[in-house]
């Protein structure tokens, strides 16, 4: 599903963002990232849709080609590739109905999308999407009416919007009250389950990508250090990602 | 290094209050004569007022129409003059002519699209869309500059091109900011328009240097009050409008 080799990042004058990783997630897995700040998890995530572009490397995904793209193939990569912020990125001023359909842009006509139109089969695969979070009851609200947690599971039904084959989560939790963590965490692992999606996320707490994912990959410095089942994580592999024993 | 600074602004605005001759005194002097104008003003000759308010009507559409088409003019300008926008070959000149064009105000395009299609609103509206124009494509700019990058990544992310990443991801959080600051020029364009009419472009203005030159102070004041009133709606109803856009 995704296939990575040799990717760096080096951001001037020389900061070794991604120091040479290769990475094959197999479709339907649950992947977290775990590393500290700095070991190069967002980057590596915004690699996987080039919102960073590679200093070198190959990305794959769904068979196709997102490194050397042209604009069309880039775009038509991006449309199967769902992405979570950690500060939700909605439009703050638009209902969440329509934050979601933002979600069909890459397969609406081009010029109806502009003028705000959006075919009704999207609009009701949205409001399908909103359902499937929970906030089907909130469609015509103004997004910024709405809590963080709801925000976040509203850009959640917009990366689903999206019919992706992958959706990659740059810490989602991690600008949300803790008790929200394992509501959007659930939401995520039940997309999991029930559409077979694959997903990457990145996550600081540790405790929590124990509990949620198939497979962890550790990152530090910019390079994996650890690849495995969350059962392998044993405090020399935390010590491995994080340079210490904390739990 | 702050009080050699001190010093020359200090020097330089010196030189400037002798260059210009101003004088306390020479004010003090004029003091009767001041108020000998405002008591032949006294009391108003209401017998012009349907004058006086034909011109208010004419300033309130000149500019009205000037700041409106003038808004929509500068979209794509402050697109193309905004850094994380535009490219930078196009965003330099862009910026540039901005500059350039910015610097002439509206009275000076008024004498000139006088001297180009004759007396009457129509140069006023154009000198209004000349300088509300450009000034205004700069204040987008601007707010176009500070946007957040996140919900621009976010669009990006859904495989939008870039049309539909400026119209979902940038355009929600600029507009507010847009249609205050065309409302804002609205309320500077309809005092700017009240002078327009001193060098024949229409408006209240002209009705007011004519009385000024007929000395017909009576007259005149009350051209002056009708302009007053019409400046206070107008900011009135546009301050409304704006705190609505929050």
């Amino acid at each position: 599903m995704i296939e990575v080799t040799g990717l760096r990042v080096i951001l001037p004058p020389d900061t070794r963002a991604l120091d040479g990783v290769d990475l094959s997630i197999r479709a339907g897995e649950f992947v977290v990232i775990l590393g500290s700040s700095g070991a190069g998890k967002t980057t590596f995530l915004r690699c996987l849709n080039r919102l960073v572009e590679p200093t070198a490397g190959i990305v794959r995904i769904n068979g196709r080609a997102v490194t050397g793209a042209t604009p069309p193939a880039l775009r038509a990569a991006r449309r199967e590739i769902g992405m979570v912020f950690q500060q939700f990125n909605l439009a703050r001023r638009l209902s969440v109905l329509d934050n979601v359909l933002t979600g069909r842009l890459g397969y609406a006509p081009a010029l109806a999308s502009l003028a705000g139109r959006f075919p009704p089969r999207d609009r009701a695969l949205a409001r399908e999407c909103l359902g499937q979070v929970g906030l089907a009851h909130l469609a015509e609200r103004r997004a910024d009416t709405l809590s963080g947690g709801e925000q976040q599971r509203v850009a959640i039904a917009r990366a689903l919007a999206q019919s992706p084959a992958v959706i990659l989560a740059d810490e989602p939790t991690a600008s949300l009250d803790p008790a929200l963590t394992d509501t959007i965490m659930g939401t995520l692992r039940r997309i999991n389950a029930e559409r077979g999606l694959t997903l990457v996320v990145s996550q600081h707490q540790l405790a929590t990508a124990l509990e949620y994912a198939t497979r962890i990959v550790g990152f530090r410095a910019g390079r994996v250090v650890f690849d495995g089942r969350a059962t392998d994580v044993t405090p020399a592999v935390v010590a491995r990602i994080y340079g210490t024993m904390e739990l | 290094m702050r009080r050699a600074s001190a010093f020359v602004a200090l020097l330089a605005l010196a030189w400037a209050a002798w260059d210009t001759g101003a004088d306390p005194a020479r004010l003090l002097r004029g003091l009767p004569w001041l108020l000998d104008f405002v008591r032949r003003m006294l009391p108003p000759d209401l017998r012009v007022l349907p004058a006086a308010l034909a011109g208010a009507v004419t300033t309130v559409e000149i500019a009205l129409l000037g700041t409106a088409v003038a808004a929509v003019l500068a979209l794509p300008l402050g697109f193309l003059s905004a850094r994380n926008v535009a490219a930078p070959p196009i965003f330099r000149v862009a910026r540039a002519a901005l500059n350039f064009f910015r610097s002439v105000d509206t009275l000076v395009y008024a004498l000139v699209f006088v001297a180009a299609v004759g007396l009457g609103p129509f140069p006023g509206v154009l000198a209004v869309i000349a300088y509300t124009t450009t000034s205004l494509a700069k204040l987008y700019s601007e707010a176009i500059e500070g946007i957040e990058r996140g919900p621009v990544d976010a669009i990006t992310a859904t495989g939008a091109t870039r049309a539909q990443v400026l119209r979902y991801g940038v355009l929600p959080q600029v507009l507010p900011l847009f249609l205050s600051y065309v409302l804002y020029r609205l309320e500077t364009n309809i005092r700017a328009a009240t002078v327009l009419g001193f060098v024949g472009a229409g408006g209240i203005g002209f009705y007011l240097q004519t009385y000024l030159r007929m000395i017909d102070y009576r007259a005149a004041s009350t051209v002056l009050l009708v302009t007053v009133v019409m400046v206070v709606v107008v900011d009135f109803v546009s301050s409304r409008l704006r705190q609505r856009l929050v």
